[in-house]
């Protein structure tokens, strides 16, 4: 098994954000983690990343154990990588260098291979003509882009999306959707917290329903988007759709 | 009154030319000791923010420690002090403890520059397999620098005017030259007027640099400035 996530636990004072949690995925899976807000979705991806400290329980990706060890964490990201609903897009730096940085200080490339590997990225997420351009004068729809490309520039097994699309324009979701369906054509791991219920349909080998910090149910999208076994499941459908 | 007048010119020349050779040494004294300062502050700043809390602590010591005694007070313990013990002279002992002195005010600049860049930030950096090491030199330090440009110049300036205080161990600069001065000639009013609009013309140059500096840091888009 490629992610293995046992009993998880992740509290933030009293409140579990994460409850409990046990969770497979091969390799190849795109699962997608939905719910409503609050449901510790977000929480049990920042522990994916060791973004987030968890209580008890355990985590292996790749056969790297998260936990205190920094060696470990150092590892683990280099295998994982993340993109979040914020961009948080390097605004010092032009989208090239953007996508340069962590290649070249990571994983030590020579600017010229990750230069090459750079634009290489930008093109496949159709961003090739702004390279020179900095953040600022992006639209979210590119910023996500870029922060795909940059994710995926020092080589992840799995990539992780939080909610990615929640501080889009309507108009610009498609774009990032697109990116993300190609993705997973390629066969690329996916972890993705989303609420696009459709996109969810199409590229999903797996959903996960989340509530209070629970898994709630999960199955192939024609479960839970169709027949959900689960009342809470059905009562959260009912107020997305 | 033309003849007053005359003489009156006369008399700032000759004082603006007895002071002159001193000159240097007041900017060289600057410029070395706020090296040292940013060095100092740097490294302190970053110490500040470490998560070993014993280090953050000794850290915030030695910026209480160093700010909560007068400038003047730290150059009389360096010289007088610990300079007949280390056998500094007065230009080192000086810069020193001007050097040091800056370093906690700029310590503090430092700190609060890393944190005003936002979290997502060191996420985004540590997502991408940064050491905490990295992030802070690739993606946090590049980011804080253009916000704190407009306060360390502050203190750069500052510490230009602070550099009078040295005078004190009879480092020759500015301000000792024009006691020098008027203690020859007994000139009072001419003598220090002139020594202050010299320190005048070189802070007013000073800001107009830095107001360069700001613009040439500026990212089109990014920060306060278009």
């Amino acid at each position: 098994m490629f992610i293995r996530v046992e009993n998880l636990i992740c509290r933030f004072g009293q409140i579990a954000a994460v409850d409990n949690v046990s969770l497979e995925i091969k390799k190849g899976e795109v699962v997608v983690i939905i719910g409503p807000s609050g449901s510790g979705k977000s929480t049990l991806l920042r522990c994916l990343n060791a973004l987030e400290d968890f209580d008890s329980g355990q985590i292996i990706i790749d056969n790297i154990a998260v936990d205190k060890n920094r060696k470990n964490i150092h590892n683990l990201r280099l295998e994982v990588g993340m993109v979040f609903q914020q961009f948080n897009l390097f605004p010092h730096l032009t989208v090239l260098d953007n996508v340069m940085l962590a290649q070249k200080v990571v994983r030590k490339r020579s600017t010229k291979d990750a230069a090459d590997k750079g634009r290489r990225l930008l093109e496949s997420v159709g961003l090739i003509d702004k390279v020179d351009s900095y953040p600022a004068e992006l639209s979210g729809g590119q910023k996500q882009r870029v922060a795909i490309a940059r994710a995926l520039a020092i080589d992840p097994q799995v990539m992780l999306f939080d909610e990615v699309t929640s501080a889009l324009d309507p108009e610009m979701i498609g774009e990032v959707l697109e990116v993300m369906k190609n993705l997973a054509a390629e066969g690329k791991t996916m972890v993705i917290v989303s609420h696009k219920m459709s996109f969810a349909r199409d590229v999903a080998n797996r959903i996960i329903f989340m509530e209070n910090g629970k898994i709630v149910e999960e199955g192939p999208p024609s479960q839970i988007l169709d027949n959900p076994k689960q009342k809470r499941t059905r009562d959260f459908l009912g107020n997305v759709h | 009154m033309l003849d007053w007048v005359a003489k009156q010119i006369v008399l700032y020349w000759d004082i603006f030319k007895y002071l002159l050779p001193a000159l240097p040494w007041t900017v060289l004294i600057t410029i070395t000791s706020f090296a040292l300062a940013l060095i100092l502050g740097m490294i302190v700043g970053v110490l500040r923010i470490s998560r070993i809390k014993f280090v953050a602590k000794l850290a915030v010591i030695y910026i209480d420690v160093i700010r909560g005694v007068p400038l003047l007070v730290q150059i009389f313990f360096i010289y007088f002090g610990l300079g007949s013990l280390l056998n500094l002279d007065r230009f080192t002992a000086g810069v020193l403890a001007v050097g040091i002195c800056y370093s906690a005010y700029l310590a503090e600049i430092f700190r609060s520059g890393i944190n005003a860049i936002a979290q997502g930030q060191h996420e985004a950096a540590l997502s991408l397999g940064m050491t905490r090491f990295q992030t802070l030199r690739y993606v946090i330090i590049p980011q804080s620098w253009r916000i704190v440009i407009p306060p360390v110049a502050n203190q750069f300036i500052a510490s230009l005017k602070d550099s009078s205080l040295v005078s004190i161990i009879g480092m020759r600069e500015l301000t000792r030259a024009g006691r020098e001065y008027y203690s020859q000639y007994f000139v009072d009013f001419q003598t220090w007027l002139m020594v202050g609009l010299i320190y005048l013309i070189m802070t007013i140059t000073l800001s107009k640099i830095v107001k360069q500096l700001e613009r040439f840091y500026a990212v089109k888009g990014f920060g306060s400035q278009k």
